[in-house]
This record gives C-alpha cells, structure tokens and sequence, in this order.
C-alpha cells in the first residue's frame, strides 16, 4: 500500500517536471556551495579544533546524506508542509480512509528532489572515508550504515515532533525548524568547538552528540575530550530508534488531540 | 422495523477557543495563559435513522451542523453523549468505521489534488480492497450516470467546482458503502450542476438503497430530496419531521392571486386580507387553518367576476427563514 500512495505521489510530482529539475540543481548548488565554504575556511587555517577538512568532512557528510535520506523519506511529515496540510483538511481527508495515519502520512511526500542533496552528501561522505584515515576494522564497516539508520531516524524524530506540534499552532514551525535545520548544521561540526551548554542540550535535550559525533570519534580513533564512557558511540542506534518511538508516541496523542479539537 | 442505521444520543461538543494574543511575545502568552470561552457547537442531540432514509440536515451558518457531521464520520471526538453508526463507534473503530461509509466535505476534495481523475479512482479501489468486478461495474454506472468521461483524465486540481464534486460523488460510492455523509454538496454550483447531482442522490438512495444525510444551504435540495428534514441551531435540533408537517405547522399564509375581469373600487372579502393590487390583479393571503382555498374562491366570486386565478403556497424558503429569524421553534 505504501508503495501505491508513493507511486502515486510520484506521478504527480512528475507533472511539475521543469521545477523538479531546478529544485533539485537548486538544491544540489546549495549544499555544494555549503561545502565549498568549510573547504576554503580550512584551508587557511588547517583544522578546527584539531579536525581536518577529511575528518570535518565525516561528521558533515554522514549529516548531509542522512538528512537528505530522511527528508526523502519522511517528507510527509515536513513541519512546514504538513502544517499546511492539516488547515487545507487534507489530514481529515486522511482520517477518511481505511488505512493507518502515520502510513497515509509517509505516503503522502516523497520528495525525490532530495536525490541532489543525498548524492552531494554521499560524495562528501566517500571522500572523507577515503582521506581521513580510517583504519579499517569489519566493525567499522558495519557501523557505517547503523549510523546512517541512526541518524535519518534521528532527524525522522524530529520532524515528526515538529508536525505533531502544528496541530497546537503553525505559528511555532519557525521555532521548530531553527532546531532541526540548526541542529544539522551544528552537527556537521565537532562538539568540541561549542559552549558547554550547547554541547550539553546536545547530549540530554536532543541528543544529537550521540549519532553523529561520537560514531564519528570512534571510527576515526579519535579521543574524547568529553569524558563520556567508552561505550557512547554504541549508542547512536539505541537513542536514533529512541527518539523515533518517542516521536511516534507523541504523533500519537497529537492525533488524539486533533480529534477533540478540529481545525 | 430494523434497527437503525445510525443512532445519536445527547450528542455534544464544547470547542475552547482560547483568547489570541497577537505578536511573538503573544505566542508566548497563549502557551501559558488559558483565558478559554465554550463554544457548544453540538449541544445535546439525539435522533436516530433508519436505513434507507434521506436526510436533510438544516440550520443557519454555525448552527453546528459540520461538527455534527464530523463526528458521525469519525474526524472528530464527541465531548458528551453516544454515537453508533452501522454499529460501530466511529472515533473508536476509525478505520471499520470509514470502510463501510461514504463522505464527500463539500468545500474539500477527496481526491488527490495532482492526480488524473481516474488514477485517483482506481488508488481507492486498493485502499478500500475493492474487487475488480464490483468496482468495474460501479465505475462504469457512475461515468455514465454523472457524466465523467471528459475529464477522467484532468488532474483534480484543474477541475471545475461541478466537475470535482462529481468525481467527489462517485469516489465515495466506490466502495459500496451503505451509507453516505453529504456536507453541502450543491454549493457554489450552477442550476444544471445541482439538478444532476440531486438526481444522482436520489438515484442512488432509490436503486441502491443507501442512507444519506446531507447538510444544505439550498433548500430546493431538501424540497426535492428528502422526506425526512431536521433543521438545527444553536446546537440542538429544532424539528425533526416531513418537509409537509413543517410547512403545515409554520407555513404561514397562503396567497390566491385572481385576475378580475374589470377593475372594482374595492376588493374586499371577510377571512382573507388584500396583500397587492395592480390594476385587475389582485392578492390576497389567507391562512390555511381558518379557510380552505376553494372556500375563497366561492367567496371571491360570488361578488366579483373572476377570469383566471391561481394558489400560491408559502415557499419552503421563506417559511425555513422566519424559523431560522423569528426563532419559531424555540420555546418546544
Ligand atoms: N474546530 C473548531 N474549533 C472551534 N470552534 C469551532 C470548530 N469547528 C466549529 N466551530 C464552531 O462551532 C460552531 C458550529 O460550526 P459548524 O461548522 O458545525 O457550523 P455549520 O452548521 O456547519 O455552519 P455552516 O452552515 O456555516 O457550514 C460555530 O460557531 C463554529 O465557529
Ligand atoms: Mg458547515
């Protein structure tokens, strides 16, 4: 069934067909340009906090290609789009039908236009596991995808909170999407540059510290300056699969919410 | 007789409008303050319908009839009081709830917005695990029958106001459901729209047998549809009954219009009050419980040579809008 409403998505994205194309170059610019920046800041000044522009290029390209492969997968749920959705009815028209909301929702958006920003961040990704210097173990081989999983879920989670909360107000999105888009840019950096208090809110608020940085300290060998324990960068898929099912939890309640209000 | 279809007990629904404040630092008042007014859209209503049955579901804006509507179809959760459709709880059992009903919104397509017509049709047939066969055959009724052809393959988004609820109607009847929920269906269309989708409601009442409840700003709808009308305000239902019995009751007076054969100097009969004149045609109105129409006449011509007269019933439009405007029902 997903596969039908996605299919039928699809067809119809494809009526905009000469948008499609400038989105998805848009976009593609958009993130090369991103990248192209960092490159040239560290080039003058070698490295950031004692990360290269390989090892930076870790952290950016397992954000960028996870992020672009959620906001793939679950542009149904876009704050901002979805908020629309909801004062349009087009949510009651989903509670019409014989089928599970949170279904009908990932089915309602799959935004291949993504595709640009997905292959910009894989490039980045595969340079940087290529130049950083890993030292390869099987393990590490394997950790790669569970961290990937880890963080679409991550980002997953937040937008669906975000579009559980338009169901309360549309006005708050703006707020929510500075912590989502925020958060991808200041997890393209290593924790380290940031205030503590930052990098706390990044461990016990949105515990974004656990699916990209410290995966990150671990594949490159890196030691932590943060004194976590050593089991830390185990932890991303456990808190990527936890905030996923929080999320959900509270999709959940906002669905029931929005039965005893209406729009 | 069989049980009903649809039985609602003391429904109600309280909607919290909560005072606004405007502005960021106003955003973040209204997370903390909780200055809310009651509105009762829904305020204690309780009928109950028998399948087969079309009813008109009537009232003025805001009269609560949408919200009454939203909670049979299951999108929203009642405050207070019972609903049981097709013996299910619609907010409890959603989703066996929506399988076995048919709902078009009218301000609001079902269908997908970029998607040809029949693309969107045959997406249904797989949501809903319709057989081919059934739904082959019901597609081909309902192109013929609201005339589809034409635009079966135009994406919904550029169809005409008439066009989309036409496509509206047949997606959700595909599915054979026993019942279907109209919420102002003839709105915004043009005579000849209208008129089709009234014969395609009465067809499908008639020939199928599904119940349906329409709610309607036109009240020709009604006239021309349903035997049974409710009319609501304020949240509570004012009259239930035959179309017939409400005009019999608030009708008011009837007018008999006679074209006299010359111009008298007056004009004046006892029961009966002269409402225009205009040369040799006169109006009077009488009321229907104190003189019959034929009474009239015997006492209009035996004073005065009548060449053509005619009785005018009080239209259901007028008698539905002093009920709505002098509040005829409320004291019951
Ligand atoms: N989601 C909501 N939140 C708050 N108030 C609401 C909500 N939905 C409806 N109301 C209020 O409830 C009352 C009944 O609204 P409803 O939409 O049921 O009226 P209606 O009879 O369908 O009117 P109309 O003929 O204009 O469509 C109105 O006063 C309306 O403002
Ligand atoms: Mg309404």
């Amino acid at each position: 069934m997903y596969r039908r409403l996605v299919g039928a998505n699809m067809r119809g994205q494809m009526q905009y067909r000469v948008a499609f194309l400038l989105d998805l170059v848009g976009t593609g610019i958009g993130t090369a340009a991103a990248f192209g920046t960092l490159a040239l800041i560290l080039q003058r000044f070698e490295n950031i906090a004692g990360w290269t522009l390989a090892e930076i290029a870790l952290l950016y390209g397992l954000v960028e290609t996870a992020f672009g492969l959620m906001d793939m997968i679950f542009s149904g749920f876009d704050p901002g789009t979805f908020g629309q959705q909801v004062r349009r009815g087009t949510f009651d028209q989903m509670l019409l039908r014989p089928l599970g909301l949170t279904l009908q929702v990932f089915g309602s958006d799959f935004a291949l236009r993504r595709l640009a920003r997905i292959f910009q961040g894989a490039a980045v990704l595969g340079y940087a596991l290529i130049a950083a210097g890993i030292r390869w173990t099987l393990l590490k081989v394997l950790f790669i995808p569970v961290v990937l999983a880890s963080l679409v879920c991550f980002f997953g989670a937040l937008f669906i909170v975000g579009a559980t909360i338009t169901f309360w107000t549309v006005e708050s999105i703006e707020v929510v999407n500075i912590f989502t888009y925020g958060g991808v840019e200041m997890m393209s950096y290593p924790m380290e540059v940031y205030h503590p208090w930052l990098r706390r809110f990044f461990t016990f608020i949105i515990p974004g510290i656990f699916v990209n940085y410290y995966p990150a300290l671990y594949l490159l060998d890196r030691p932590d300056p943060l004194h976590m324990p050593a089991f830390a960068p185990l932890l991303a898929p456990v808190v990527g699969g936890g905030m996923l099912l929080a999320a959900l939890a509270f999709w959940n309640f906002g669905i029931r919410y929005y039965q005893s209000t209406g729009t | 007789m069989q049980p009903a279809i649809i039985s609602v007990n003391h429904l109600h629904k309280h909607f919290k409008i909560y005072k606004h404040h405007r502005g960021a630092l106003g955003a973040l008042c209204n997370l903390f303050t909780r200055e809310a007014t009651t509105v009762r859209a829904v305020d204690g209503v309780s009928f109950t319908i028998q399948p087969g049955e079309l009813v008109g579901y009537i009232g003025p804006n805001g009269a609560g009839k949408s919200t009454t509507l939203k909670m049979l179809t299951g999108l929203l959760t009642p405050t207070g009081g019972e609903i049981e459709v097709n013996g299910r709880v619609p907010w409890k059992q959603r989703r066996a709830h929506v399988a076995h009903i048919g709902a078009v919104f009218g301000q609001r397509t079902t269908l997908w917005w970029d998607l040809p017509v029949i693309e969107s049709l045959d997406l249904l047939q797989y949501i809903y695990k319709i057989p081919p066969a059934q739904f082959q055959h019901n597609l081909d009724e309902f192109r013929t029958m609201l005339e589809l052809d034409p635009f079966l393959n135009t994406p919904v988004r550029s169809l005409s106001l008439g066009q989309r609820m036409r496509a509206d109607l047949c997606a959700a009847l595909l599915h054979d459901p026993p019942l279907l929920f109209l919420d102002e269906p003839t709105i915004g269309l043009d005579v000849v729209a209208k008129e089709r989708i009234r014969q395609f409601i009465l067809h499908i009442n008639r020939a199928r047998g599904v119940t349906v409840i329409l709610t309607t700003h036109d009240l020709a709808d009604v006239e021309k549809l349903c035997e049974r009308v409710m009319i609501i305000d304020y949240g509570r239902v004012l009259f239930d009954g035959r179309l017939e019995s409400l005009r019999d009751r608030f009708g008011g007076q009837r007018e008999l219009v006679v074209d006299m054969a010359e111009e008298y100097a007056t004009v004046d009969v006892d029961g009966a009050t002269v409402a225009a004149r205009e040369a040799t045609r006169v109006t009077y109105q009488f009321e229907r419980n104190a003189l019959s129409a034929s009474d009239l006449i015997g006492r209009v011509s035996a004073r005065y040579r009548i060449r053509d007269l005619m009785v005018r019933e009080p239209n259901i439009e007028d008698t539905v809008r002093r009920i709505y405007e002098e509040r005829l029902l409320d004291e019951e």
